[in-house]
């Protein structure tokens, strides 16, 4: 089949009304979550992951997709209206959004930042349907050798791309691994670091920790911050951009949706990194880059445009290497497995209908968005004056049958619970728990490859430097490394990061 | 060191070393009667100790250095979140097995609510009722999740 027919067969199957609902379905979520300050894609993911169990694989992914991407939609709305960004993505916008809106001119940025992120969608969906056969195909020489390789590759480099200290960043992904060695040992059959509970033998499960870490931990830590309420809205104008606003901001979103599509791609990439990149590349090529923060419009539209192509382009290495670049992408991972599939070339040429269908999905989820964030802008405004306290027990309550759902267990609330309070305890020694999700859904693949090398060799490592794409990616891991000890790069790393704190 | 004692340590960061050292303790300790194996025939005890061990020194690269900064405090801890939210999921554990979804959902929102001091009692009553009916509807009939409405 040629890659129109691989497009139409996608089309196809992300047009069936099941399908179109639940991508229509996850783009509302992901729009609310996004306005909606507190509540984040992961921690609703999250949440959601036990009911995909429930629906077709292609639905459920299809939805979860659409909430990472909605939410970089819904993001923007609050940062430009009230000064408050609903995502992490979001921060930057704030910073020329909020300005333009305090000069009446909020329509404008947000129809910017609608279209930018339309036009970021559609390159990133493309960049994806072109890609994701190139790199599978290569991905498919891969050995264990080069797989492990990979992987330590992509989890330190996450740490180093992720915001917050680098050692914490590797501590949490350590313990992460940890966590997925727990349980019954696939090659051995035997039974490590469980407390010698029956329950655990299986190990544990993935969304106990993801909804414990996520879900409660962040209602505990939200419920201690109160007081958020009491907005101050900035009033809507008209919505379209003066021809004076599209001439200055294309050349920023293509800008923006190049760098988020590249960027997007790198281990611990993603819609935040990719944000904070494109602001100060725009202010570096920018002419007059001392009136950024004073409400120039391509410092809400290089940004938005990033952040929203980022969201889509880290699919690609989940869905061709199978290995997810992220915490999103590990809870895209785990969304597969539950349905039985894992992500990798192999679903390209057996599956063919499961990688279409969502880049498809995709493209379509994107033009539904720009409907629902752009006439009716006042009705998801209004959401925010709903109080916390109203919220949180429906999230609670979410969590929990969640959780139980999946074995109809005890034991499992009750762990989740506990991931819970280790989640706070993370937070009040301000270690970013992302990571962790990462090393517990590269653990197994990692031990398992790592066994495989090297039973091939007879316990002879040198395989690893022999392998030529092993090589390079371990001497990208060594330069990575020595990077972070040079001062001068730390404190760039720093200072691209610093804006975030603020 | 110039600077006394009390004025020094990055508390978060000791925090972090503390945890970090601790679950590898802990872990290396589990470990124990695990096979080590060789390089080509690894045992089920290779990987978890490597971690460990490299937990460790990590939470002691971590550590040591914090030892010395300027003190910073780690942000108050308001036990009334933490504690109420976490007892009212494990009674919702046990409900839902033992009770049924009804009185555990009930309770789970009820005892929830009271984490936040602000709330109305009339307005927690009418969200407790509004989302088990939800919840009864979408996740035990809609989406079949095993769980009995009522007490058995």
């Amino acid at each position: 089949m040629n890659f129109v027919d691989l497009l139409m067969l996608g089309f196809s199957e992300a047009i069936t009304p099941a399908n179109l609902a639940f991508c229509l379905l996850g783009a509302l979520l992901g729009t609310l979550i996004g306005v909606l300050p507190g509540i984040g894609p992961t921690a609703t993911i999250a949440v959601l992951l036990p009911i995909t169990f429930f629906l077709p694989p292609l639905a459920g992914i299809i939805m979860l997709a659409g909430i990472y991407y909605g939410a970089q939609y819904g993001g923007s709305t609050t940062a430009v209206l009230v000064n408050l960004p609903g995502e992490a993505s979001a921060v930057v916008t704030t910073l020329d959004g909020y300005q333009m809106a305090r000069q009446g001119r909020a329509g404008a940025a947000l129809a910017v930042a609608a279209l930018g992120s339309f036009f970021a969608g559609t390159v990133a969906t493309f960049a994806i349907a072109v890609a994701g056969p190139m790199l599978s195909g290569f991905a498919l020489s891969f050995g264990p050798a080069e797989y492990v390789a990979l992987m330590v590759f992509g989890l330190l480099a996450a740490t180093i791309l992720a915001s917050g200290p680098v050692l914490k960043a590797i501590g949490m992904i350590l313990i992460g691994l940890l966590l997925g060695m727990v349980g019954t040992d696939q090659a051995t059959g035997a039974e490590r670091l469980t407390f010698g509970a029956v329950e655990l033998f299986d190990g544990v499960d993935f969304i106990v920790i993801a909804i414990g870490i996520f879900g409660f931990a962040e209602i505990i830590t939200n419920l201690e911050r109160s007081g958020s309420e009491g907005v101050q809205l900035a009033p809507l104008s008209r919505l379209w951009p003066t021809r004076d606003d599209f001439r200055r901001s294309w050349a920023a979103v293509l800008r923006g949706t190049g760098l988020g599509t590249l960027l997007g791609l790198l281990p611990g990439g993603g819609a935040t990194l990719a944000s904070f990149s494109a602001y100060s590349l725009e202010k570096k090529v920018s002419k007059h880059p001392e009136k950024f923060g004073t409400g120039v419009v391509e410092g809400v539209a290089a940004p938005e445009a990033a952040n929203n192509a980022a969201a889509q382009s880290s699919f690609i290495p989940l869905l061709t290497l199978g290995i997810p670049s992220n915490n999103m992408m590990a809870m895209m991972l785990s969304a597969f497995m539950i349905h039985g599939i894992t992500p990798g070339p192999t679903v390209l040429t057996n599956q063919p209908e499961i990688f279409w269908g969502l880049v498809a999905s995709m493209w379509i989820g994107n033009l539904l968005l720009v409907v629902i964030n752009l006439p009716m802008i006042g009705l998801w405004v209004k959401l925010l004056t709903v109080p916390y306290r109203l919220l949180y027990p429906a999230i609670l309550l979410f969590c929990c049958i969640g959780v139980y759902s999946m074995n109809n267990r005890v034991f499992d609330v009750i762990l989740a619970a506990g991931f819970g309070l280790l989640g706070y305890a993370f937070r009040k020694a301000r270690c970013e728990p992302g990571p962790l999700l990462l090393g517990f859904v590269l653990g197994p693949l990692l031990e398992s490859n790592l066994r495989r090398t090297l039973l091939i060799t007879q316990g002879d490592p040198s395989i690893f430097v022999e392998r030529p794409i092993s090589l390079v990616m371990l001497l990208a891991t060594v330069v990575l490394l020595a990077l972070m000890i040079l001062p001068s790069f730390r404190r760039t790393r720093e200072e691209a990061f610093q804006e975030e704190e603020a | 060191m110039a600077a006394p004692n009390g004025t020094r340590g990055d508390a978060p960061d000791l925090l972090t070393a503390g945890m970090f050292i601790g679950l590898g303790a802990l872990g290396l300790y589990m470990a124990r009667g695990l096979d080590g194996g060789t390089l080509a025939q690894m045992g089920p005890g290779f990987l978890p100790r490597t971690v460990c061990i490299l937990l460790i020194l990590i939470g002691l690269a971590v550590g040591l250095p914090a030892l010395t900064r300027p003190a910073q405090a780690i942000e108050a801890i308001r036990i009334r979140p933490l504690a109420v939210i976490t007892i009212s999921i494990v009674g919702f554990a046990f409900a839902a097995t033992y009770l049924g979804f009804v009185l555990a959902s009930l309770w789970l929102v009820i005892v929830g609510s009271l984490a936040d001091p602000g709330g109305k009692w009339s307005h927690i009553l009418l969200l407790a009722a509004g989302l088990t009916l939800f919840g009864a509807l979408v996740f035990v009939y809609g989406l079949g999740v095993q769980v009995p409405l009522w007490p058995v």
